[in-house]
């Protein structure tokens, strides 16, 4: 009987030096994605895009003119950016941040990642029917709601960073109601509009950007 | 030992029966103080002064017009509701996102009284603001000079719409414990709020009347004026919303984990209870039946609430005529006269010319707008009715459209309903020949033909499609009676007046 044996490992699990750094990176986001529920996230998104899907093929309408028809479309892509928001609470907390190294490169690639996964959700889910302004809108509309989401969850903290999408929908339903057309309330704008692209993005980048160097803020209260 | 059987016996409680209280006060102390809803107030307060207050100022300084969109259309409620279910969700998550049921589970309590003592801590923050938040709004209005009546079983409505929000959001976090359980059921109350508003403006009866945004048939602008907002509607809604709120809560008390059996089958009655409830309120709702001013539920109407508004008018004088109105429109009691003063001045003497002009209260309709009795004369000696509630035409802006209703407009349309009536043309277009004599008086009250077709499109239908020109034989019959002289024109009319409001007059017949 001897231990020598055991401690040596599968030949198979061993894998080639060069291929070592490469795998630890993989790993290592896939273990962040998996500490912040995106693969739950992703599901929610899916189910999101045929929510949309659903809305649109069976003409899920408020009465009034071409803005109430924006509203349940918008709606549904705030619900997607709050999704991406929440993504960035961190169970961890401050052992995470002082000893991950790539921790900010890791939340900007989770928030760009879902990001682009709920466009590609919400984008087939758009093909149930005619979405207002069509798929150059909604990447506007999403990129900057998510935007707000990330900003909200480095004010408010990843757990509420879903209220700055919701925030954002209830302020557009009343602009759009009323008629106004800064280009800050994008969905007012056609999709081609160049200032309301610009304003979505400067959102999208400042969360970005807000969520990699500062991270989600965390507080007791979560 | 007799010092002992002799001592006077003090009654005092069990110790249990004391302490039960004290600590579930101490738990609810706690739970408020250790609460989430108060970081999220601020936001709901900015949202509230843009979405729910902001809009309204716009609105003619009547209650009911200025709480028409955020009470009558339940706008507090969407403001606050879905908020406060994401806030609710993420404390009713507590236990599981935490890993600490079992902890909990095994303390002496039932865990059914502690999840109630967190819920009602979130729900008392969200009520308490939501009451706060109207409380200023209303203040403000009060300031600004707002008449009428505040709707008060609305904001009783948007309170117990607020609860239910807190419950129902509460619940899907205890079942659902997750990071995402706030924002789905933040992201649900929206969705259900926007639903209730797609079936709301569809609906003008029937089931459908019991959703908070839905304002057909049952807000519109003689309420609070000329008679009370009716209740009947407001407490279907409340025990339908409370009934969602205690079947929520009931629900929470199911598990095993909840507790023992007699706690399980409190709860189970409970939420049969608030089933119950919820369905009885839709049930009622489905019975209510438009009345002249509001909506009726045989089963809860107080025919003391049929009883008008006493008020003594404003009254003020437009070519001699006495002009009255309800006092709460006395703001725009000058608007009026110098309206009707061209028109009065052009038909005085006349039979059947106004002897008084008078402003009486509309009739609800089935719609979110009222089109009650169009302006009529009647009686002797003849009074001109002017129901000035069901014109939405008050100089101000309109709702969300931002499109100031002009003065001139006003005037312009009131001028037009008062020669209207005048001819006899009653609720219809007219025959051709009152239609003739309408604008051959609209023109001498000082409104240009041309301008004409436009306008009384808008009278009768409010903003459509644009009308043809003022041309036509109709026209030419007008300019006709319009170019004689002013006495033989008054004379014709005087000889002519009956006939022409019979409707035996015909186009051929006019000068």
């Amino acid at each position: 009987m001897t231990a020598a044996g055991i401690r040596r490992p599968p030949p198979a699990t061993v894998p080639a030096p060069a291929a070592r750094p490469a795998i630890a990176g993989v790993r290592l986001a896939w273990l962040h994605a998996v500490s912040r529920r995106a693969p739950a996230a992703l599901v929610l998104l899916a189910a999101l895009g045929g929510l949309l899907w659903t809305a649109l093929h069976w003409h899920w309408n408020i009465a009034g003119g071409p803005a109430a028809k924006q509203l349940l479309p918008l709606m549904i892509e705030a619900g997607a950016a709050a999704v991406i928001a929440v993504t960035t609470y961190g169970p961890f907390g401050e052992p995470e941040r002082a000893t991950g190294r790539w921790l900010p490169w890791l939340r900007l690639g989770a928030a760009i990642a879902l990001t682009a996964a709920a466009f590609g959700a919400l984008a087939a889910g758009a093909t149930g029917g005619l979405l207002p302004g069509g798929t150059l809108a909604l990447l506007r509309n999403l990129a900057g709601m998510a935007g707000a989401g990330l900003l909200s969850a480095v004010a408010a903290g990843g757990a509420f960073g879903w209220v700055g999408p919701m925030a954002y929908w209830l302020v557009t339903e009343s602009a759009l109601a009323a008629g106004w057309t800064t280009p800050w309330i994008w969905p007012a704008r056609p999709p081609h509009d160049r200032g309301a692209a610009i304003c979505a993005a400067l959102v999208f980048a400042a969360g970005a950007v807000a969520i990699t160097v500062r991270g989600a803020r965390t507080s007791a209260r979560e | 030992m007799t010092a002992v059987t002799d001592a006077p016996h003090r009654h005092r409680p069990p110790r249990a029966a004391r302490v039960v209280p004290l600590t579930a006060a101490r738990l609810l102390r706690v739970e408020l103080r250790r609460n989430a809803m108060p970081w999220v107030l601020p936001l709901i307060a900015a949202l509230f002064w843009f979405d729910s207050y902001r809009p309204s100022t716009g609105q003619p300084p009547l209650w009911v017009l200025r709480t028409f969109w955020n009470m009558g259309q339940g706008g507090t409620i969407i403001d606050f509701g879905p908020f406060v279910a994401g806030v609710a969700a993420w404390m009713g998550s507590r236990d599981g996102r935490r890993g600490t049921f079992d902890l909990v589970t095994a303390t002496a309590g039932p865990r059914w009284a502690a999840q109630l003592a967190t819920w009602a801590a979130t729900a008392i923050w969200a009520v308490a603001a939501y009451l706060a938040f109207v409380s200023v709004m209303f203040g403000v209005y009060a300031g600004q000079g707002v008449q009428g009546s505040p709707p008060w079983w609305w904001v009783a409505v948007g309170a117990v719409a607020v609860t239910a929000f807190s419950a129902a959001g509460f619940a899907v976090g205890a079942f659902f414990p997750s990071r995402f359980a706030a924002p789905l059921a933040a992201f649900g109350g929206f969705l259900a709020m926007v639903l209730s508003s797609q079936t709301g403006f569809r609906s003008p009866s029937g089931w459908a009347l019991i959703l908070p945004t839905n304002s057909n048939g049952n807000y519109q602008p003689v309420s609070g004026i000329f008679y009370p907002y009716l209740p009947d509607l407001p407490i279907a809604r409340v025990m339908f919303l409370a009934g969602i709120a205690v079947a929520a809560v009931g629900l929470l008390g199911l598990p095993p984990r909840a507790g023992g059996p007699w706690p399980r089958r409190a709860a189970a009655v409970v939420m049969l209870a608030g089933v119950a409830a919820a369905g009885t309120g839709v049930g009622l709702a489905d019975t209510a039946r438009l009345g002249s001013h509001g909506m009726v539920i045989p089963a809860l109407h107080d025919a003391a609430s049929d009883r008008p508004i006493r008020y003594t008018p404003a009254c003020g004088h437009a070519a001699g005529v006495p002009v009255c109105l309800n006092p709460a429109y006395r703001r725009y009691l000058t608007d009026v006269t110098a309206a009707l003063r061209p028109v009065l001045a052009e038909v005085a003497g006349l039979p059947g010319a106004p002897a008084r002009v008078t402003q009486v209260a509309g009739m609800y309709s089935s719609g979110t707008g009222e089109a009650g009795p169009p302006v009529t004369i009647g009686g002797r000696p003849p009074v001109l009715r002017v129901p000035l509630d069901t014109l939405a035409t008050l100089p101000g802006a309109i709702g969300f459209t931002a499109t100031r209703e002009t003065t001139t407009q006003f005037a312009d349309i009131l001028r037009a309903l008062a020669v209207h009536a005048f001819v006899g043309a009653g609720a219809g277009a007219g025959t051709s020949a009152q239609q003739a004599v309408q604008a051959a008086l609209l023109h001498g009250a000082g409104l240009p033909f041309a301008a004409q077709p436009k306008l009384l499109a808008i009278a009768r239908n409010g903003q459509g499609p644009e009308p043809g020109p003022a041309a036509g034989p109709v026209y030419a019959a007008a300019r006709r009676l319009a170019a004689l002289p002013g006495a033989a024109r008054h004379a014709w009319l005087a000889a002519h007046l009956a006939a022409l409001r019979s409707g035996r007059l015909t186009l051929g017949q006019l000068p």
